[in-house]
């Protein structure tokens, strides 16, 4: 299988989610992408979260959130503060349909990496900058993490508990995906663009922006009617009861959305609440809308009995939706999302020890063109010789001559390990709710190599 | 040449609510041709708030005209013969056609897959819906908060001591709207290549499933499952009070941050010396250290901060209030929100373009249709109708 995007070839400079995310959605539909990397500034996802927590060996090819954001990616080291390595890097735009990056525009500048700079190089390149305010603008420059543009965006403001001051942040870099995805979608676009009429263009990726057009309830209200609302909680603005409510067990709960008479009836039976049936203050949609904290208080009383993944089957097979909030083992091993072959087996290189091992695929699925099949991200400088050589036809000897003054490298100059506490630890600090020893064998069981 | 990347895509629209509107407002913005088929009592979200001054008005729902920029709107009773074969015949020359249904909607009214490509074997079908278009959950009902909880993302959001919390309104949603015009373009690059449709198979929960950083990782590689983080109240990157709001005043990422530079910046002498000057000392200090962040920052203006922590390159964040979003300069300079004018909701500034394209920029090249808007141009001149069928297929509630 090739993929729709056979024969697209995209050079990414890119770093922890935003592009790197965008470009393996691309990459696992055909795109040829070749990620460069520097030794000499370790990306952090390489180091972190390695695995079994040991850092011993070649730490830098173990790293969880790494393998996850480059599958099917070419791997390539380059020095771009010297002028050789950044000279390789333009031989590459030169050869090249897509150039993107994440880093600020003050980077870019000082690289010579503008658009205006590689249209030269390459005339009909798209090239995609994706930074936390946008390209230009007084806020171009800002550094940014996923939290701060989720709180720019407008979306942080109204996520919270009803009942605390505080808006309730993300707790992975949310906006990364959220800008992920419209990057995705504007790289097609761009490429269609391109298709028809030959012509390249510069993209400029604001996560900050891509988000705010994800919250029109909020910015239209405001916009149209000046008029803000409070932390949401869980609740919606017409449903109820709408929630999400404790379940039996260590921290289980269970979401429900009722969105008219019906289903309430069908509720409160499956929850055997006859009195909640025919109790006035519940009877329509606005009356439950109304009294909803004292609904969603009655309901939590009685979900607090039933088994999360029970009450969900009982719920959805009487027609009310319910959903149980999954853990991540719940997710993974998800008998839906498993059926549906979310979830794919990547086979890692053997220096690593790391076991072939089941990484979320994409949300679309398409008939004719599906996805190629999954290669782990690369060792560190995995792909040198391959793309020096192959791709621009440099000698080995002129390899060797790059090695060699470290303009292309194998590990990190300063290797610099990240060890995480052991798992009691993180436990006892209430970083992560359990540790499931057997792990490995419950990974193996569902997804055989 | 051209303006509009996508110019030229014909895109038959059968969808409803967020996710699908979503995703043919992108296809619609950047310069595909979207003809949106509605039922004649109008895509529910006319009826869906916020509305304006509350008008409870089918052409004054903010959040429809919001969705809706750029597309063409006819009415069909798909569930007459009549309906179904005048969309067949928008479908013989249709790029793509995207709908939202539940999965067993569209084989009920005749249109599965393979009848569709026996009408236009190079049309692209997106189907956007909670759990996709195959497996045990297919048939199961949703709401945002479920594709939040099923997804994976809402275990780990919100406070440690509490009910895991959602995101306000419908992330999810949009989201998989996202991911469906992505899709749909994937498969259209194909089918320019090549002449082929196919069936493209969107679902909700894997669209929430996809972006968890850490998740099912952290369980893959260590075991461990993880949740929702207590608050540690020294975390250097966590949220603070100010005196007019909220910031996160994160000094910078990894190992970069310069201690001594902060301490200077924040003027506070009690977090000089060791104590908190080393990355361990802040852990084993870090009660204490929160205290003193907390104290300071509540008196502290969120924007002046937040300015004067990008001269030294710290990375502090803002959380804007909505008032704030629509004053920050930052937007200003981009133009990114765009004044529409619609003929019921008069000229109002709309969020414009997610991203910008310098050769094919986002354009609003008309408001939200009124519903039924394009009936006369499309039934009538297009498929040939005459007034007098018009009128007839009104009042057989065809359209």
């Amino acid at each position: 299988m090739q993929g729709p995007l056979a024969g697209v070839r995209i050079i990414e400079m890119g770093q922890l989610i935003a592009i790197p995310f965008s470009m393996k959605m691309l990459a696992d539909m055909g795109a040829q992408v070749i990620r460069l990397e520097s030794t000499g500034r370790l990306e952090s996802y390489r180091s972190d979260s390695v695995y079994k927590n040991d850092i011993s060996g070649e730490f830098w090819n173990k790293g969880a959130n790494f393998y996850e954001q480059n599958r099917n990616k070419l791997g390539v080291t380059l020095d771009l503060s010297r002028p050789e390595g950044l000279g390789i890097l333009k031989e590459l735009i030169r050869v090249s349909d897509v150039f993107s990056e994440n880093f600020t525009p003050r980077v870019i500048k000082n690289f010579g990496l503008e658009y205006e700079d590689i249209r030269k190089i390459k005339p009909d390149i798209i090239m995609v900058s994706s930074t936390g305010y946008g390209f230009y603008g007084p806020w171009a420059n800002y550094g940014a993490t996923g939290p701060a543009t989720e709180g720019a965006a407008g979306l942080a403001y109204q996520t919270g508990y009803t009942d605390r001051d505080a808006p309730v942040m993300s707790e992975i870099p949310y906006t990364d995906y959220t800008s992920g995805e419209h990057t995705v979608f504007a790289v097609m676009a761009a490429l269609m663009h391109r298709l028809s009429t030959g012509q390249g263009q510069f993209v400029d990726i604001s996560q900050t922006q891509a988000t705010s057009a994800t919250i029109p309830e909020i910015l239209m209200d405001y916009s149209a009617n000046g008029r803000t609302g409070n932390r949401m909680g869980n609740q919606d603005t017409v449903m109820s009861p709408h929630g999400c409510y404790p379940c039996q067990g260590d921290d289980r709960w269970i979401t429900i959305a009722v969105s008219n008479n019906q289903e309430w009836q069908t509720l409160c039976n499956v929850l055997r609440q006859g009195d909640w049936a025919s109790n006035s203050r519940f009877e329509d949609d606005l009356s439950r809308w109304q009294n909803r904290d004292e609904l969603d208080g009655l309901i939590g009383t009685v979900t607090h009995s039933w088994d999360a993944h029970e009450l969900m089957t009982a719920l959805q097979s009487a027609g009310v939706a319910a959903g149980v909030v999954m853990d991540s083992q719940d997710l993974l091993f998800d008998p839906h999302l498993v059926e549906r072959n979310f979830y794919e087996v990547v086979s890692h290189h053997d220096s690593t020890g790391i076991p072939p091992l089941p990484y979320a695929g994409r949300p679309w699925k398409l008939s004719r063109t599906p996805a190629v099949k999954g290669m782990p991200a690369p060792l560190m400088g995995q792909h040198n010789s391959l793309i020096l050589e192959n791709m621009l036809g440099k000698t080995s000897e002129e390899v060797k001559a790059l090695e060699e003054s470290g303009i292309i490298g194998y590990g990190p100059t300063t290797p610099r390990p990240v060890q995480r506490p052991p798992m009691d630890e993180q436990i006892r600090q209430g970083r992560m709710q359990r540790f499931e020893s057997d792990f490995e064998e419950q990974v193996k069981r569902t997804f055989p190599a | 040449m051209t303006d509009r990347a996508l110019e030229g895509m014909k895109v038959l629209d059968l969808t409803h609510h967020l996710s699908g509107p979503y995703c043919t407002k992108l296809l619609a913005d950047f310069g595909a041709d979207v003809l949106k088929v509605e039922k004649p009592a109008g895509d529910h979200t006319r009826r869906a708030g916020p509305f304006l001054e509350d008008d409870i008005d089918p052409e004054k729902s903010l959040v429809f005209a919001y969705l809706n920029t750029n597309k063409q709107s006819i009415t069909l009773n798909l569930k007459s013969d009549k309906g179904i074969s005048m969309l067949t015949s928008l479908i013989e020359e249709s790029d793509v056609l995207v709908e939202n249904f539940a999965p067993r909607v569209m084989p009920s009214l005749g249109l599965d897959f393979e009848t569709l490509q026996q009408i236009n074997p190079r049309l692209i079908l997106t189907s956007i819906s909670n759990f996709g278009q195959t497996g045990p959950y297919r048939d199961y009902k949703a709401a945002d908060i479920i594709e939040y909880a099923m997804g994976g993302l809402m275990y780990i959001s919100g406070a440690y001591d509490r009910e895991p919390l959602k995101h306000a309104f419908n992330q999810a949603q949009f989201k998989a709207g996202t991911d469906g015009a992505s899709a749909t373009l994937m498969a259209m690059y194909h089918q320019r290549l090549t002449g082929e449709g196919q069936h493209v198979d969107v679902s909700i929960q894997e669209a929430v499933a996809t972006g968890l950083r850490d998740v099912v990782n952290n369980f893959t590689y260590t075991g461990a499952v993880r949740r929702r983080q207590p608050n540690h109240s020294g975390d250097l990157s966590r949220l603070r009070a100010s005196s007019d709001g909220h910031l996160i005043p994160n000094p910078g990422i990894g190992a970069g941050l310069n201690w001594d530079v902060m301490v200077d910046f924040m003027g506070i002498p009690e977090l000089g010396g060791d104590k908190f000057n080393t990355p361990s000392a802040r852990l084993v200090n870090a009660e204490e250290l929160g205290q003193i962040l907390d104290n300071y920052f509540i008196k502290q203006n969120k924007y002046e901060r937040f300015y004067a922590a990008h001269e030294k390159r710290f990375i502090f964040g803002v959380v804007q209030s909505p008032s704030e979003v629509m004053a920050d300069p930052q937007f200003e300079a981009r133009n990114f929100f765009v004044d529409i004018a619609h003929p019921s909701l008069g000229t109002l500034k709309y969020p414009g373009a997610p991203f910008e394209m310098s050769k094919t920029p986002w354009a609003a090249r008309s408001p939200a249709p009124t519903l039924g808007q394009h009936n006369q141009e499309i039934i009538g001149k297009k498929l040939g109708h005459t007034r007098e069928e018009l009128a007839q297929m009104r009042a057989d509630s065809i359209i």
